[in-house]
């Protein structure tokens, strides 16, 4: 009989941390909290556990806590949809590269590297200031922005998770079960979903959960140039916002640093486990 | 060649270019594909029982590797052989020959480049993708590693169930009947392996799971492909009984490929030896055993240990290994390690002839009595 492992206390921290983030993320309006955007002018960068804001205030008089609930709900949309879609458009390419082989393979690589050789900061940066260009007169919306970003990040994630994926699914594909699935009539397309993907699964999930983790420090870095999110409706931008407050309200700039460490951490974490307790055969040998 | 291809051969054909090269080398594999007849075969592949009720035929199979740099491996060349219905086919060779390539070829596995492959009277060379997934169930392969042809996601009673479902076999209920069958006709208990994924079986029962599975489209031809090699001696016996029984069973027709002559002589009804892509001996087990003709085969024969450690050791074994299939020598391509090589052997290809009934070689210089 299987016997299951008893997994590490870290796994239980991080899950429970992610689940928080995608939870405040999903259903973080539903909470007794201020408006994000609205500023209390009585209460202007009031530090932490002050009688009416648990996380204190901006200098500008906005609720921390209520920003931070509105900055996971952009961040975890931004980072689930960008990996999620970037990571399933990569993952079939991969998958599809690899159990075909011959020209496709050839030209799928090709593109890969040629997109990886392009830092993502920069590809962000550039399609950012292109295609969400804002200035004083024409400000780009938030929306335009956001949809920019994923679009920029998917880009990115593409082919990181399609040559993880293709990497993965060479070792599957010259198996003896696949030669044996072919040889006994299952078409291609049902050998791919049923043979190879499940086994490639868990190297896509932990790169995955990796990338979600990188998203969400992409987008706070181009928050902090200037070009991300505006207005402090993302962690990333909430930072930008505050550093020139940390003198005075260091609470500003820690609480949302604090919240991005702790969700990179556990979702790289969470990847890590997620892995190991896919990988029953691994294990095993 | 694709079927485009063969239709613009086609109208250059009408046009009346015959000189061309490629419509030339069109001609010539359809001509390799042309049917013949019964004294045709007999004079051409003096080996061949055409009088026989033959399940697979192959002639001039060849297929070749491309390895870069225009450079291409033979891995087997001009292979011809048939199979009568419920034989066990056994092709021996040391490694690198081209059996297991042979054997893939067989399937379309991958396409092999040139010859024919007429299995229940159907050509498979010519055939289009979807005539060959509807010839696919008739003909089943077992392989060497048995971890790895079982998927390690999925459960045993999945892995039975996926040819079945392919091939619409039934519904869930009668699939698990099968299923059930299959096990049971495997000597495993189902109601304990059902649920269980490969890794939790050794060699010997993930090989048997292997077989039923094989077993599950009620095949014609299973080409097994070293199918003990991977197992300890006690496994390899119930194993080699299991096939037996299969056979026997569900009137299986075998070509069994193997490295271990012991293991051939228990199983098989007719041997053939192979050499860097090419046949040099095909015959009776007894016949190859006890009257062996090719100095190749009598090196394979030397080189089974026998229990006995008084024994002194055969000392007229070959030396040396294969020549590279990319560059193989002239004429007879054992020429480089045979004892008995003359001039002749490298000027001029050995073909296979009759030496006893049912007994056919293909050297210059046979072994005498």
């Amino acid at each position: 009989m299987k016997t299951r492992k008893s997994r590490p206390v870290g796994f239980y921290l991080a899950g429970s941390w992610l689940g928080l983030m995608v939870f405040i993320g999903l259903f973080g309006w539903i909470l007794p909290l201020p408006q994000w955007d609205e500023a209390f002018f009585d209460d202007l960068g009031v530090g932490p556990f002050s009688p009416r804001h648990l996380l204190g205030t901006t200098q500008d008089g906005y609720d921390m806590l209520a920003g931070l609930v509105n900055g996971a709900r952009l961040s975890v949309f931004i980072s689930f949809a960008s990996v999620l879609i970037g990571g399933g458009i990569g993952a079939l390419i991969g998958i599809t590269a690899a159990y075909f082989r011959g020209k496709y393979d050839l030209i799928v690589v090709s593109i890969f590297n040629i997109l990886l050789s392009i830092p993502n900061l920069v590809l962000s940066l550039a399609l950012l200031s292109v295609f969400a260009y804002s200035d004083a007169d024409n400000p780009a919306s938030t929306n335009r922005r956001v949809m920019v970003l994923i679009a920029s990040l998917i880009i990115v994630i593409i082919p990181i998770l399609g040559r993880i994926s293709r990497g993965s699914a060479l070792q599957w594909t010259n198996r003896e079960f696949v030669l044996a699935s072919k040889s006994m009539g299952t078409k291609s397309f049902t050998i791919i979903f049923k043979h190879i993907l499940p086994n490639v699964a868990p190297a896509i999930l932990s790169i995955g959960f990796l990338a979600i983790g990188s998203v969400i420090i992409v987008e706070g870095s181009l928050s902090i140039l200037g070009i991300g999110i505006p207005g402090g409706a993302s962690w990333g931008s909430m930072l930008a916002n505050g550093r020139g407050n940390i003198a005075y309200s260091p609470h500003e700039v820690y609480l949302p640093a604090l919240f991005i460490a702790l969700t990179v951490i556990s979702s790289n974490w969470f990847g890590d486990y997620v892995r190991s307790s896919l990988d029953k055969r691994e294990s095993k040998i | 060649m694709t079927a485009l291809d063969g239709l613009v051969i086609k109208i250059l054909l009408r046009l009346g270019f015959k000189g061309l090269n490629s419509v030339k080398k069109y001609l010539a594999e359809q001509e390799a594909k042309r049917p013949l007849s019964p004294e045709e075969e007999k004079q051409l592949f003096p080996h061949h029982r055409p009088d026989s009720d033959r399940v697979l035929v192959v002639r001039n199979l060849n297929v070749e590797f491309n390895v870069g740099k225009g450079n291409v491996v033979k891995a087997v060349s001009n292979v011809s052989f048939d199979l009568v219905r419920g034989e066990t086919l056994a092709v021996v060779g040391e490694s690198g020959c081209g059996k297991s390539t042979l054997g893939k070829a067989v399937l379309q596995l991958p396409h092999p480049t040139g010859g024919s492959v007429n299995f229940l009277s159907k050509e498979l060379t010519s055939m289009g993708k979807k005539e060959l997934r509807d010839m696919r169930p008739a003909m089943q392969m077992i392989f060497q590693d048995p971890i790895s042809s079982l998927d390690p996601r999925l459960p045993v009673s999945e892995v039975l169930a996926e040819p079945l479902r392919v091939w619409n076999r039934g519904n869930q209920v009668e699939i698990d009947a099968k299923i059930d069958e299959l096990l049971g006709a495997a000597n495993l208990d189902p109601a304990v392996v059902r649920d269980r994924r490969s890794y939790e079986f050794s060699g010997g029962q993930c090989q048997r799971i292997s077989i039923a599975r094989a077993l599950a489209l009620d095949p014609t031809m299973i080409i097994c492909d070293e199918p003990v090699s991977a197992l300890d001696v006690s496994v390899q016996a119930q194993i080699l009984n299991l096939l037996q029984d299969m056979k026997d069973r569900y009137g299986l027709t075998l070509i069994f490929i193997s490295h271990d002559l012991a293991v051939v002589k228990a199983v098989s009804t007719r041997v053939m030896v192979m050499y860097l892509g090419k046949v040099c001996e095909i015959g009776t087990p007894d016949e190859i055993y006890q009257n062996t003709k090719h100095h190749y085969t009598r090196a394979l024969v030397g080189s089974v240990p026998i229990p006995d450690p008084d024994r002194p050791l055969s000392g007229n074994l070959i030396q040396g290994e294969p020549p590279s299939p990319a560059n193989p020598p002239s004429g007879c391509r054992f020429r480089t390690r045979c004892p008995m090589a003359t001039e002749k052997c490298a000027q001029e290809e050995p073909q296979l002839r009759e030496v006893s009934v049912g007994h056919f070689v293909a050297c210059h210089h046979p072994i005498a009595e």
